[in-house]
């Protein structure tokens, strides 16, 4: 049963998975509190311009990816605050852009091919040596960004208003936040593919915020159900041969049914 | 008494639909302010525009510093209209809410002296009871006094608050009213209320702010009933209405032309003597 822990490819798949998913499920904690829950999906988008013009200059997808997200996320942030729309709004308007650039490079490069898509369904088991260090690094930079700014980021998401009467820089924890899910977002679509990043981002958190009774719980059950899931979805996979990347995502909508049934008979 | 909140010439529009013009003010050490106007005047921008949260134009200056290099928050307690929490639950306890309203230190950890602070904030407003109860699980008015913990928490020497009655049930905004007259008189807050509710809050405030657009009218209660700019806006008699509810205890000047108003002297700010 335990056979296919055997391959080193399945090992490095497990631990990458892992460490983002545990990542994108604290991120997405406070995005989905902050109402800025699609703000993944507009990344996502934004990923297949950085994964097409990878593809166009034989670079690295990964290392293209994260400025062009980056610079794709702070953009929405301004276009919010500077033209006063809603968050969801400037959401669409990045994410078509980076969906119709990224496929305009495609197509110039010559049309689709297998590399790009396998970003667009994700390739776990493809993931290199030096992609599972960088998904560490980032999962410690969040760990050590929650437990220094843990007061600073709870206050912003509850009340934005108040938080800045207490001098919280709540512009530049924002900009910080979707900063580190530009990153997360990138090492992301190599675990579940561009399409499914967000659900990531959004399924343990939902899960944990209905079954939770403090914030710090919130936190590491969202940890947690993002893991198993990665775990459970690659084993499935394996035994049922089927696609990891969307198994890791059903995986993900059982932990949350279950979490819905546990709401309705336990918490108030 | 020295200044702790001066606007000077202040203005601020939304897009280009001017809100506030020409709005100056000083707020002393020690005032209770109503602020009072129609519906759409500027009073809650105002307020949002004294905290950084809007950006007007003009010069403030809170304790004799200008805004944009005002640091010390904590002489500043705020408590806005609406509760931050709406339909998505945020499993945060009543307890950790008001914790919000100190300074903000680096880490997760929570001082002894910090829990000392939040439960006697607590106690004053009466939500002691609540501390481990999830601020989401609280009814709107039990909410409300848990925010105005955090509001005080900091001891604060001002206090803005915008309209922070309106989801309290009769007993709950006397304690309200109550409490923050004593702040007022007994710990020398200053307080700014926007209030709709000039009948029960009356007997504490010192001053009315009368803002529609500009500051139409700033001073003591007893120059507001006499005042020819708040006639302008209400008329004589509204005006006299608020002189009679607040310094003649029930018995009207007006006479017999009072029996209009009824026994409970309901009144709209709008100008409506209803």
């Amino acid at each position: 049963m335990l056979e296919f822990l055997s391959y080193g490819f399945v090992q490095r798949g497990l631990i990458a998975g892992s460490l983002v998913a545990a990542a994108c499920a604290l991120l997405g904690v406070f995005l989905v509190l902050k109402r800025l829950s699609l703000i993944g999906d507009g990344m996502s988008h934004v990923c297949l311009t950085g994964v097409a013009v990878a593809l166009l200059t034989s670079t690295s997808p990964v290392y293209m990816s994260v400025p062009i997200v980056m610079a794709a996320s702070a953009g929405i942030l301004k276009i919010t605050e500077k033209f006063k729309i809603y968050g969801d709004a400037a959401i669409g308007i990045v994410s078509a852009v980076g969906l119709s650039v990224g496929l305009l490079i495609t197509a110039l490069a010559g049309g689709f091919n297998t590399d790009l898509l396998g970003y667009l369904f994700g390739s776990i088991l493809t993931v290199s040596a030096s992609e599972t260090i960088l998904c560490a690094v980032l999962l410690l930079i969040v760990l050590v960004g929650l437990k220094l700014f843990y007061r600073y980021l709870v206050s912003a998401c509850f009340d934005e208003p108040f938080a800045h009467t207490r001098a919280v820089p709540v512009q530049t924890v924002n900009l910080i936040l979707v900063m580190i899910t530009s990153v997360a977002v990138v090492l992301a679509f190599k675990v579940v593919g561009i399409f499914l990043i967000s659900a990531m981002l959004i399924i343990p958190p939902v899960a944990a915020l209905l079954i939770s009774r403090t914030f710090k719980q919130v936190l590491w059950l969202a940890s947690l159900f993002g893991v198993v899931s990665v775990w459970a979805g690659i084993y499935l996979s394996f035994v049922f041969n089927i696609p990891s990347g969307a198994t890791i995502i059903l995986v993900n909508l059982a932990i949350l049914l279950g979490a819905f049934m546990w709401s309705k008979c336990y918490v108030r | 008494m020295p200044s702790v909140l001066k606007a000077q010439d202040v203005h601020f529009a939304y897009t280009r639909v001017p809100v506030l013009e020409h709005v100056s003010f000083d707020v002393q050490a020690g005032d209770y302010v109503g602020i009072i106007g129609p519906n759409g005047g500027g009073k809650t921008t105002l307020l949002k525009v004294i905290l950084g949260l809007e950006k007007g134009s003009g010069d403030i200056a809170l304790f004799g510093t200008p805004l944009a290099q005002f640091k010390d928050w904590q002489k500043i307690g705020y408590l806005a209209q609406k509760s931050p929490v709406s339909q998505s639950r945020f499993p945060i306890s009543a307890e950790e809410v008001v914790l919000m309203g100190l300074s903000h230190q680096l880490g997760s950890g929570v001082s002894v002296s910090e829990l000392k602070q939040v439960h006697e904030a607590m106690q004053k407003t009466r939500t002691r009871q609540y501390a481990g109860t999830i601020f989401h699980d609280l009814s709107i008015g039990q909410q409300q006094r848990v925010l105005l913990a955090r509001a005080i928490v900091s001891n604060p020497e001002v206090l803005i608050l915008d309209e922070p009655s309106t989801a309290l049930d009769a007993q709950s905004r006397e304690m309200f009213f109550d409490l923050l007259g004593e702040l007022n008189k007994q710990q020398g807050v200053t307080i700014l209320l926007i209030t709709h509710d000039t009948g029960e809050v009356g007997k504490h405030i010192s001053k009315f702010m009368y803002v529609d657009k500009t500051v139409v009218f700033f001073g003591t209660k007893r120059e507001f009933c006499h005042s020819e700019a708040v006639a302008k806006q209400l008329g004589p008699f509204a005006q006299h209405t608020i002189d009679h509810l607040h310094n003649h205890h029930g018995h009207c000047p007006l006479g017999e032309n009072c029996a209009q108003c009824g026994h409970h002297h309901a009144y709209s700010v709008e100008g409506n003597h209803a």
